[in-house]
């Protein structure tokens, strides 16, 4: 790991370990109605400060927090346009099978790559440092599966090319 | 506001507003021109502070009575520019002391100005805010309870820190 990914990923684990105090909150709008906060931002008292933690100008984290849920979205690094390409289908593929994930956003946050919205029920059923386990090796693996599908991508076009071209001479 | 496009409750009478927000932790809101030229004085003491090797003094005057509140946005932003100065200028070898001989309001303003730092990763080195970040979470050990003068058991906790940050309406 490089030694600017370890203060990185400790300074988003040590945040998220903080704005993990999430409880039952019902909405103060609509009666019997019990929403995540964080999404319908109907009640300015019950939102907190949103934070954001950046590695560079391309990859940072942005946690916001309310009562009764938590919203994480990544911006994962993207260095050229096929990294672009990879990282939108990769961050497609997960965002269209959000049920299985449980905590993922079906849509991400304007600027940002994949979110997650982790409210109270879910620190209710799972663990939170589980929660925030997952998280981090999110990120861990996202930069790790993206810069490895990109060398097979240059490989195999490689390989499409030359046996392409072979034809000719 | 899923389908509603009117927030009609803004308009009723007693909705709570942000300024009434801000007033209760952050009280009467001070003239922007007062706050501004505070800001600008304090930003050439440290600076002063800097040229004669004077870090921890320059610290704890860039972290002392941060402008707070809504509309003073060209103050905050300068204060955060002192901040970061004071920052980028402190060797990483003596961060972890500077740290240990802030208060605990200091060490919690300074947390806040890493996350204001961090956040426009364009402006500012994000190393060295992350650098900064692990240390005052690192001085902040995670169970150390300490009485302080009133006799009050007040916990300092690692994560508190953040805590504060994220809770707190007076931003900077």
């Amino acid at each position: 790991m490089s030694n600017t990914l370890r203060p990185y990923l400790n300074a988003v684990r040590q945040t998220l370990k903080a704005a993990m105090c999430l409880e039952n909150f019902s909405s103060q709008v609509a009666e019997r109605h019990n929403k995540p906060e964080v999404e319908t931002g109907t009640s300015k008292e019950v939102l907190l400060n949103p934070v954001i933690i950046s590695r560079n100008d391309k990859e940072r984290v942005l946690i916001e927090t309310s009562v009764n849920s938590l919203r994480v979205s990544i911006a994962i690094k993207q260095a050229d346009e096929i990294e672009r390409i990879l990282a939108h289908k990769f961050t497609r593929f997960l965002t269209q099978r959000a049920e299985s994930f449980v905590i993922l956003r079906r849509k991400p946050i304007e600027g940002y790559d994949i979110s997650f919205l982790i409210t109270n029920s879910h620190a209710e059923q799972m663990y939170k440092h589980k929660l925030v386990d997952f998280i981090i090796q999110f990120m861990e693996e996202v930069d790790k599966e993206i810069s490895e599908m990109k060398l097979s991508l240059n490989a195999r076009a490689r390989i499409v090319s030359e046996s392409y071209l072979s034809q000719f001479n | 506001m899923a389908f509603r496009k009117i927030d009609i409750d803004a308009l009723e009478e007693d909705a709570l507003g942000q300024d009434e927000l801000d007033f209760q932790e952050i009280g009467e809101p001070r003239p922007p021109h007062e706050v501004e030229d505070e800001v600008n004085s304090r930003s050439q003491e440290v600076r002063f502070l800097l040229q004669r090797g004077n870090a921890a003094g320059a610290l704890s005057s860039a972290l002392n009575n941060p402008p707070y509140g809504r509309h003073l946005e060209a103050a905050k932003a300068r204060n955060t520019q002192t901040v970061m100065e004071v920052l980028n200028s402190i060797k990483v070898a003596d961060v972890a002391q500077l740290v240990k001989n802030l208060t605990f309001e200091e060490q919690d303003v300074l947390m806040k100005y890493l996350y204001a730092g961090m956040a426009a990763p364009e402006q500012n080195n994000s190393g060295v805010l992350l650098a900064w970040h692990e240390k005052v979470i690192d001085t902040n050990p995670n169970s150390r309870a300490s009485l302080d003068l009133s006799g009050r058991l007040s916990e300092i906790a690692g994560p508190g820190c953040i805590i504060r940050v994220i809770t707190d309406r007076r931003t900077v």
